[in-house]
Order: structure tokens, then C-alpha cells, then sequence
């Protein structure tokens, strides 16, 4: 199957959270009581049951104050920190579509995967002892439909295709607005892009990060400890095993207890 | 050392569990989930809420509505909706609506639970009552009317096309004037 994107024009986004509603409506996720936090942010934070929502920031620009809007949601990167992050075979699943998607089943809430994404988007349940986040409608798009948040959008801020058509629309539409994709990283491209208006940085957004990457520690982990460690208890029990083999079950002298009485 | 039966199937597993620790990494079990509405009825509604009137599926299974998206062949909305539309499901499915018929007589400062016979006859009788009354069958220049202006009917926001459809259609062939409802204000 075609690799897919959903393409962010954060141009067009009205906060109407529409989305919002929709993935919450899709996923049968379950309300939540939120409290009223001085702007229209609502609820304040993504959460178990809340895999997208869209953040209101209120930033002075040459002093005037710009309200930016930003659907947030998991970023289906390419090669994707969380997977590797992942202990549990199984919990945390690149697709060949795209999407990183989640399975309760497997997981065993270690969290691991919530220090790891670099976009912090993974979010536990003390109740349930899982975690959970946005899977890009897995079971939609592989069924030929829009994942519900773009199916939803009334402006056209969202739109889903496939990669290299996306890729050319996204690249289009960022020169004819003056402004630029993110993450625009080729060393960690993802399944979800932005088009930024121009005169603005990523830092202006909240919970953006202006540079996603890998985590160092992780991959010091993943690539070099734990290789070593497995080679590690490999090689013992493997040597174990050869000395099984050669001498044999340990016995006790009988000799020396005789002469010890 | 003599290898017996015994002793090659303790080395052989020891060996095993040795290398099936490296091995074990990175198997990665298939993720499929079919659709949840694949196999259900399709029928298409129009949303409830305002006059702009998007077009939505709501997805029907057992006789039960499962799920409601908007429907991307509907030429005003092309399957988009806004948060109150795209929460349409909870109209069909929220335990947090009123599950019983509620009643407060006149001068009553409760509400009381009464079941559906009872509100429907109590309903029908009132209406009798005030159209036998207040019937107007010609106007001054004695042309035929047949008009009812004593009562008017407000529909909610929680009716959709065609329930609207069918409270008008009675509500004309009682002679009603005063008919309005939530999607035009």
C-alpha cells in the first residue's frame, strides 16, 4: 500500500474543533471535565481520551497580539522514537501506510515511549496502565476512507493523500503563502506536515518542537547497550552450557569430607 | 562425558533459551483492526442543529446507530462538519439525555415521571380541547381558512430532517399557523 500524509495548513484553521469532536466521536473516547484556563484552550492537554485537540496561542508580534491555532496530534514519524523506545514487541507498531499505531493489548505501561517521543504526544492511564494516542485512523485509511479529524475539517485546514502527492501540494502552497513546512528535517520526516505561515518560528507555538530528533540516550540504549548486554547473557549461558558439556554437573570430593571429620 | 537422552535435551534447550534471547527481538506481531462500520447500513440524515442543513451518515447496525460522520457525497458539507454536527451520535446514544417522559401539572413546582401512553393521550386531549375552541374556518370576507392560531409548535434542536418532516405534516393537516423551529433563530 501507498505511504499516506495528512498535511496541516495551519493557514486555514478556524479552531473550530471540529476534529476534535470527530476523533473523539470515531475512537469512542470518553469525555472529560476540563475547567476554564483564561484562553479558549480546551481541554488544557492531550490526554488518554483526548488524541487531538487544537491549541489556541495568544503571542505579541509587533505589538500586536497574533492567536495562533494548531491541531496537535501524533506525528507518525518515519522512523519513529517511540517504537524504538518500546520494550513490548507488538505495543507501538510502525505500518507500511504510515501511521505508528498503538495496541492496548501489548502494552505494558512502562512509559518508556512517553520520555522517548520527541513531540510529546503518548499519553498513560493510571486506570488503565496503558497508553494511548492518535493512530491516524488505521482502520479508516486502510479501508480506503479519510482518518475522521480530516474527514471532519470544514476549511480544508486538513487533507490526507498520499505521500508524493502531498508532498508536491505542501511544497506548493508554503511558496505561494510565503511560509514553510514543518518539520522540514530529512533526517527524521514524518507522517504529518505543517505549513507555517511566514514570520513566525516554530517556537512560537506551544508544545512545538522546532527541532524533532531521535533522543541520544535512546539510541546509546537501543543500539549499543543493548546489543553488548544480549551478546552478554548469550555468551555466559552459552559458555555455561559448553562447560556443562565438557565436565559435566558439579559433584562434592569425597574424598576432602572424609577428611575433614 | 557420556551424553545421554536426558542431558542432550537439557543442553539443547539451554542452548535455545540462550540465542532465543536475541532472536525474540524485533518480531513484530501483524496490527489489523477492520473498520467498525464496515459491514453497517448506510443511511444518510441531515444534521439537526442549524440552517445550514450538512449532510451526515449515520451507520446502523441491529437497529441501533453505531456511528455518525459526514458525508463526503453531500454537496453542501462534502463531509465536513463542526464540533456540534460531528457530535450528532450522543442524540441516538447518551445515557445523560432523558431516558422517561417528564411531566409538571399546572401549579406543580416538580417534575414527575409518567410513561409515554399516558403524555401522548394527555397531549392529544389538550390539543382537542384548544382546536374545538379556537378554529377558524373562514376569514372576515368569508373565504375558506381553516386555520388554528391558538397553538404553535417550536421544534427542538435534537429533531432531525425527518422527524421535522412529520411534525409538520401533522402540524399542517391540523390547520397550525405558528410553526417554527430551533435551526432558524
Amino acid at each position: 500500500m501507498a505511504e499516506f500524509i495528512k498535511l496541516i495548513d495551519i493557514t486555514k484553521c478556524t479552531g473550530c474543533r471540529g476534529c476534535q469532536v470527530a476523533c473523539k466521536q470515531w475512537n469512542e473516547l470518553a469525555a472529560e471535565k476540563t475547567t476554564f484556563t483564561g484562553s479558549l484552550q480546551n481541554p488544557d492537554d492531550l490526554s488518554y481520551n483526548t488524541w487531538t485537540l487544537i491549541r489556541f496561542d495568544e503571542v505579541e508580534q509587533n505589538g500586536k497580539m497574533n492567536w495562533l491555532l494548531r491541531h496537535d496530534a501524533c506525528m507518525h514519524c518515519d522512523w519513529p522514537a517511540c517504537v524504538k523506545a518500546c520494550p513490548s514487541p507488538g505495543a507501538l507498531v510502525k505500518t507500511d501506510e504510515g501511521p505508528v499505531v498503538h495496541n492496548t493489548k501489548f502494552c505494558i505501561g512502562c512509559k518508556s515511549c512517553i520520555v522517548a517521543c520527541p513531540f510529546d504526544i503518548p499519553r498513560y492511564s493510571k486506570e488503565k496502565e496503558n497508553i494511548a494516542k492518535c493512530t491516524l485512523c488505521y482502520d479508516r485509511i486502510t479501508d480506503g476512507k479519510n482518518p475522521a479529524c480530516v474527514t471532519a475539517c470544514p476549511t480544508g485546514c486538513l487533507t490526507f493523500g498520499t505521500k508524493e502527492e502531498m508532498l508536491d501540494k505542501a511544497a506548493k502552497r508554503a511558496e505561494k503563502i510565503g511560509g514553510f513546512i514543518y518539520p522540514n528535517n530529512p533526517k527524521y520526516e514524518t507522517h504529518v506536515l505543517y505549513i507555517m505561515p511566514g514570520g513566525l518560528k516554530v517556537a512560537d507555538y506551544s508544545h512545538a518542537n522546532p527541532n524533532p530528533k531521535m533522543p541520544t540516550t535512546l539510541m546509546w540504549w537501543k543500539n549499543l547497550f543493548k546489543p553488548f548486554t544480549l551478546i552478554g547473557i548469550g555468551g555466559v549461558a552459552g559458555l555455561a552450557a559448553l562447560h556443562y558439556l565438557i565436565k559435566g554437573p558439579h559433584r562434592v570430593h569425597e574424598k576432602k569430607e572424609e577428611g575433614g571429620e | 562425558m557420556e551424553i545421554t537422552r536426558r542431558s542432550f535435551l537439557k543442553i539443547a534447550g539451554g542452548t535455545l533459551a540462550a540465542t532465543g534471547i536475541g532472536a525474540g527481538v524485533g518480531v513484530r506481531p501483524a496490527f489489523a483492526q477492520p473498520r467498525k462500520v464496515r459491514y453497517a447500513q448506510e443511511v444518510p440524515t441531515i444534521c439537526c442543529y442549524c440552517g445550514v442543513g450538512c449532510g451526515i451518515i449515520a451507520h446502523v447496525k441491529d437497529g441501533k446507530v453505531i456511528n455518525t460522520e459526514g458525508d463526503p457525497d453531500h454537496p453542501i458539507n462534502k463531509g465536513s462538519l463542526c464540533p456540534k454536527g460531528a457530535s450528532l451520535y450522543q442524540i441516538a446514544n447518551n445515557e445523560k439525555r432523558n431516558q422517561k417522559v417528564l411531566y409538571r401539572a399546572p401549579g406543580a413546582d416538580a417534575w414527575k415521571e409518567v410513561d409515554w401512553d399516558w403524555a401522548l393521550t394527555k397531549i392529544t386531549a389538550n390539543l382537542k380541547k384548544e382546536r374545538d375552541k379556537g378554529f377558524i374556518s373562514t376569514n372576515e370576507k368569508g373565504e375558506l381558512v381553516n386555520r388554528f392560531e391558538s397553538v404553535a409548535s417550536i421544534g427542538g434542536a435534537a429533531l432531525d430532517n425527518e422527524e421535522v418532516y412529520a411534525l409538520t405534516k401533522m402540524n399542517r393537516a391540523l390547520g397550525l399557523v405558528y410553526v417554527e423551529h430551533q435551526a432558524r433563530i
